[in-house]
């Protein structure tokens, strides 16, 4: 089981201003568990995502966020294992070593990368995941062999580096998750995000979740935009997620509609910067009747 | 060395720093005159009327000013023509080169081996030419091609062997040498190359490939192709060229001439590779009859400079272009390509895609011509050129000259410049890729619309060039 | 290449114009100076490719267009309250200072031939000078000229915060024999977060050669909008441009022209991205019938310490005759990779569907056309915010048309 904890975390932009955005956001995600994160526009969500991903638009000021890993997670990696492996610090490593220890962001607004299409992407992105995970887990000497490899043959004849997944393979893989998302097969042939709409993005983003099978997904507004039917089928996807490869979600959102069929076991509320509130999913309820006004007043008086 | 060894050295930047040790049977003294002309020519045991060719290009050269002061144009105050040795000849015995790779001397046989070359031959191309230093070493044509009569031969040989048809093509109708100082240049010492001659109605469904490699230090190659494609014919030629590192610079300056008669299709791909101190200056032309279609297809990576602009004249009713380029210039390469197209005929159509990539320093330029005539009613142009720009360092620059002549046409041209996005990177990285990856990827897919359409041989190649590359200065 | 001075022309001429007008000594030694650059400067550059010289300024007889001492013209200035608009000369009394300080500082005189000339021998033109915080609504310059040459120098100045739209218009009034040369040098310096629009009309008769360098210079926060219209002179070569040097400035220059008979319009649209955060749109639109024929040369150069530029150009031009020709240059030089630059450039006839759909409504073809070509100028037309300029504009397009 992996556990995400969140420590005291202040940041700010990453410019010569540097206006603070968090001031301390404490939070813990474990495998399997459903969390929703509130809070009005401007409260600092998006931020703790992006942050929590590796984004480089924002500086740390103080604070840490840890990944915890136990044997079941790391059950594929054949080293042997020190104490250190199973405790990281997200700060100092790169978007893509999060990625590969299984940190998942769900974009609000995912690139649009044209000429790649999705499954030469995916199928990628899957194969440098499961190459890096193996490279974080090494010892630095080992490193040093892996990088003289070279080409076998010269550039006009040699074969394509298949990597670790095959295409066959892959595209099995790739199809099955796209029926489960009830997603058009014709997806998998089109240019990464390239003239999807807003849905369909989402879509996607919830689909290569399924395929890199993270152990802590953080999705950011994943239900914007979406239309109810696409709103079940996403939801459907996140559902699996935690049913079936055990993912821990943190989930972002302004509305309870998505709660309604993604049910969260916890609720957190942000305000200015920080988690104020925290409760269960009547919490999400609470919010829906009485608004954000209601938690302000409640917090800053008690404060 | 063993074979093993080879391979490394073959596949990854690092094989442009084979050298081989120069042992040739004739090396030119260094400068040019009349004499070296005259020298030239006399080992090569040319016809007067090649000699009387060379000695008026040559003054031509020696009267014309260099392509300096067009606006932001390469720096060529280097290329000092008297300090390169104009022609060597390798060592080897058979004019005209051998046809069994056994036959080659093992230090070139090496080379070539590294390049891929046989290996391709075997597979997929109809025949296959191979240029180190001036001269063609090897030369190589399927039966089937031969027995319906497609000549293609070291270009040398077909001044021996096809006297008639190469006096009156050869640098008469289409490239003569008084188009620019660096085709004079060629019409003065060119050697080797390539001669196609593709009978009508035959249609060549296996690329011909020519393979040019500079391997001596102060060297020039200045090699001469001319393709000639009869009534409703159809040839594809690709061209590949390499040089091995050395500290003093190497000028290239080839010729290239291609005839597309009625109803014919050439394709013509070049991927040039040049050692990074190489001046690339070539001067390639295609004039195209009633319903023919000439398609150039151009990858620069290699060269310190490369101006080139591939031209096709569109002669005849009817008659289209397609260009495609895609140029990449890393640290301290300016490659400066573009397209011509001259519309004067009726129904003419011309497609120019370019895509250029600038990194570390590199400077890129599109610089192209559109030219409709009065009376090239009903024809069309469609000119896109996309540039992605890495850093701040690099600069990329759009020149594109349009005159238009005739109101009865759709002229149409656009232009973009970007950066590589942040957040795109971010967002694949998020997704596992490393930065090198992502770049990688984002390349690919800027130049996926060009590669889509590209001989899949040729795309691979492309591609592993691109990765190189980008692997040669992000690591 | 350096042209010959006219035998005409010497210091003497100079002094004569400068003495004439009362002129303080430094203007008199900025024309001066302008006058000696002469033997140093060449013609503006022309575009060149393989055996074509896209206008050939060359030809231009100077020896006979130039006649410095007889210059004349009618200059009709409509102001607008809080700021100053006044001829060149009176504006020297109240505003010396000013001139001084920014005559010749976005076009220096030694530019080319053609500005040094001007430097050196203009008589007329116009000082706009627009105080912070002022809102200058439709200022308003009409002049004729009734010479057979005229140099003009316009100076506008904008302070912090303030805003002038401004509409020039130049038409030929009494007639003269022979060939006539009209010079228009415009400089505009647009204070911190001011605005400018400097529209200026064209419309000379077709016995004239037309040159025209407009230069605008932008401090932090400001835009300079050009819009120019050339319709009337045998041969105009028109030079706006802009210069960004303030971050988060902004310019849009909006080019229209129509050309008939054997006009040559040499037109060109530049910008120079040089601070960070600035955007540029250049628009141009051109209609070519009978023999004219059109040249077009759009810049959009960015510097290397241009961050985060935006940078859009646009040209498109109509061809409603077989003998007609253009020529177009779009040219993007990118210097800094954090940039989002793009251009375009058409060249056709009047869309033949659109044609048949009007003619198919009972339309006839001839009122079909010009119902089109009126249609292909309303972007330019949009873009215009002085109401008379807009309307002087359409006119002169549709007398054209008929």
């Amino acid at each position: 089981m992996a556990t995400l904890e969140i420590k005291n975390l202040h940041a700010e932009v990453a410019d010569e201003d540097g206006e603070t955005i968090l001031r301390g956001v404490d939070l813990e995600v474990n495998s399997g568990e459903i969390h929703a994160l509130m809070g009005p526009n401007g409260s600092g969500k998006s931020t703790t995502a992006k942050i929590i991903a590796g984004h480089p638009a924002y500086r740390v000021t103080d604070g840490d966020i840890i990944l915890h890993l136990d044997e079941d997670d790391l059950a594929d990696i054949d080293e042997d294992l020190d104490e250190e492996d199973y405790r990281w610090s997200l700060l100092e490593l790169e978007p893509n070593e999060r990625a590969a220890l299984g940190i998942f962001l769900g974009f609000q607004y995912p690139a649009e990368i044209e000429g790649v299409t999705m499954t030469n992407f995916l199928r990628q992105a899957l194969n440098a995941k499961l190459g890096e995970r193996q490279e974080l887990f090494e010892d630095e000497d080992e490193d040093a062999e892996e990088e003289e490899a070279g080409y076998e043959t010269s550039p006009m004849e040699g074969p394509v580096d298949d990597g670790e997944v095959g295409v066959a393979e892959f595209q099995q893989l790739l199809k099955e998750k796209m029926e489960l998302l009830d997603m058009d097969e014709k997806f998998a042939r089109r240019y990464l995000n390239a003239g999807f709409s807003g849905g369909e993005k989402k879509q996607n983003e919830v689909l290569q979740a399924a395929i890199l099978e993270p152990s802590i997904a953080v999705l950011d507004e994943i239900d914007s935009g979406l239309d109810i039917d696409r709103l079940q089928d996403v939801s459907e996807g996140i559902n699996a997620l935690r049913d079936e490869q055990g993912t821990g979600i943190l989930q972002i959102t302004h509305y309870q509609r998505i709660l309604d069929y993604v049910e969260p076991d916890h609720v957190h509320i942000m305000l200015d910067g920080r988690i104020v509130k925290s409760g269960d999913a009547s919490l999400a309820s609470q919010l829906e009747d009485k608004g954000y006004d209601w938690v302000r007043e409640e917090v800053y008086e008690t404060a | 060395m063993s074979s093993e060894e080879h391979l490394k050295q073959t596949d990854t930047e690092a094989r442009f720093e084979f050298k081989k040790e120069q042992k040739s049977a004739f090396q030119a003294e260094k400068g040019l005159n009349e004499e070296t002309i005259r020298v030239i020519s006399e080992d090569k045991d040319e016809p007067e009327w090649m000699l009387q060719r060379r000695l008026r290009a040559l003054k031509h050269f020696q009267n014309m000013p260099m392509p300096t002061g067009w606006p932001e144009a390469p720096d060529l105050s280097e290329v000092d023509v008297d300090a390169i040795v104009p022609y060597i000849r390798p060592d080897v015995d058979v004019r005209g080169g051998v046809d069994d790779w056994r036959d080659l001397p093992d230090e070139i046989k090496d080379t070539f081996d590294k390049l891929g070359i046989p290996e391709a031959e075997k597979n997929a191309l109809s025949g296959v030419g191979a240029q180190y230093e001036s001269e063609i070493v090897y030369q190589n044509m399927q039966e089937q091609w031969q027995e319906k009569g497609v000549v293609f031969c070291d270009m040398d040989k077909a001044v021996q062997e096809h006297e008639e048809i190469v006096k009156e093509y050869f640098m008469t109708k289409c490239v003569p040498p008084s188009d620019n100082k660096f085709a004079a240049l060629h019409g003065a010492i060119w050697s080797g190359g390539s001669f196609v001659y593709v009978p009508e109605d035959v249609t060549v469904n296996m690329p011909i490939q020519a393979y040019f490699r500079m391997n001596s230090e102060g060297m020039g190659q200045f090699e001469h192709t001319l393709i000639i494609a009869e009534k409703g014919s159809e040839v594809h030629y690709i061209e590949g060229c390499s040089a091995p590192k050395y500290s003093a610079f190497n000028l290239h300056s080839g010729g290239v001439e291609v005839f597309v008669k009625e109803d014919a299709h050439v394709q013509y791909s070049t991927v040039q590779n040049w050692s990074k101190n190489t001046y690339n200056l070539n001067t390639k032309r295609a004039i195209v009859e009633k319903n023919g279609r000439m398609e150039w297809i151009s990858g620069s990576m290699g060269s310190k400079a490369t101006m080139l602009y591939p031209a096709s004249i569109l002669k005849g009713r009817g008659a289209s272009d397609n260009h495609i380029t895609i140029a990449f210039a890393g640290k301290g390469q300016n490659i400066d390509t573009g397209a011509k197209v001259y519309h004067n005929a009726p129904e003419t159509k011309s497609t120019i895609e370019s895509k250029s990539i600038s990194k570390d320093g590199g400077r890129t330029n599109y610089r192209g011509l559109v030219h409709i005539a009065d009376g090239a009613y009903n024809s069309s142009t469609a000119v896109e050129c996309d540039a992605l720009m890495f850093d701040n360092e690099s600069t990329s620059d759009t020149m594109p000259y349009m005159e238009i002549n005739e109101s009865r046409v759709d002229v149409a041209h656009e232009a973009t410049v970007g950066k590589i996005g942040d957040e795109d990177i971010f967002y694949l990285q998020s997704r596992g890729l490393d930065d090198d990856d992502a770049k990688q990827m984002i390349v690919s897919g800027f130049i996926e619309p060009i590669t889509e359409e590209l001989p899949i041989e040729y795309a691979v190649e492309l591609n592993r060039l691109v990765e190189l590359e980008m692997e040669g200065s992000l690591g | 290449m350096s042209v010959q001075i006219p035998p005409t022309l010497s210091a003497e001429t100079v002094r004569e114009i400068s003495e004439d007008r009362n002129e303080p000594e430094w203007l008199l030694e900025a024309r001066l100076d302008a006058f000696e650059a002469l033997d140093d400067v060449a013609l503006p550059d022309v575009i060149q490719t393989p055996g074509r010289r896209w206008t050939n300024l060359e030809a231009l007889d100077f020896e006979n267009l130039v006649d410095p001492l007889n210059q004349s013209d009618e200059t009709e200035r409509v102001s607008a309250e809080g700021a100053t608009v006044l001829s060149f000369v009176d504006a020297l009394d109240e505003h010396e200072d000013l001139i001084k300080e920014y005559f010749g500082s976005v076009v220096p005189a030694d530019t080319n031939y053609l500005t040094a000339l001007s430097a050196a021998l203009f008589t007329t033109g116009t000082f706009i000078y627009v105080p912070e915080g002022v809102d200058a609504e439709d200022v308003k310059i009409r002049a004729e000229m009734n010479s057979q040459t005229l140099f003009s120098h316009t100076l506008v100045v904008t302070e912090e915060s303030s805003s002038a739209t401004i509409l020039e218009s130049i038409e030929s009034g009494d007639d003269v024999d022979g060939d006539r040369y009209f010079s228009n040098i415009v400089e505009v310096v647009a204070g911190e977060n001011s605005y400018v629009q400097f529209g200026s009309l064209q419309n000379l008769n077709e016995d004239t050669y037309h040159y025209t360098l407009k230069r605008g210079d932008t401090d932090t926060y400001s835009t300079i909008n050009w819009i120019e219209g050339n319709i009337g002179s045998r041969l105009t070569r028109s030079d706006v441009e802009t210069t960004l040097n303030g971050d988060g400035s902004e310019t849009k220059i909006v080019g229209a022209f129509f050309g008939h008979d054997d006009q040559h319009l040499d037109v060109n649209a530049r910008v120079w991205h040089q601070a960070e955060h600035t955007t540029a749109d250049l628009v141009t639109r051109g209609v070519l019938d009978d023999e004219a024929r059109s040249v077009y040369e759009g810049v959009q150069d960015v510097g290397v310490d241009a961050w985060n530029t935006s940078s859009y150009q646009r040209e498109n031009t109509l061809m409603l005759s077989d003998e007609s020709e253009a020529d177009a240059s779009p040219k993007l030089i990118i210097h800094n990779h954090d940039t989002e630059a793009s251009h375009s450039a058409t060249v056709g006839q009047v869309d033949a569907e659109e044609m048949f759909y009007m003619t198919s409504r009972a339309i006839d073809p001839q009122t079909a056309r010009n119902m089109l070509v009126e249609g292909f100028f309303v972007p330019v037309l949009e873009e215009i915010e002085v109401d008379e300029f807009r309307n002087d504009l359409e006119e002169l397009v549709q007398a054209r048309l008929n």
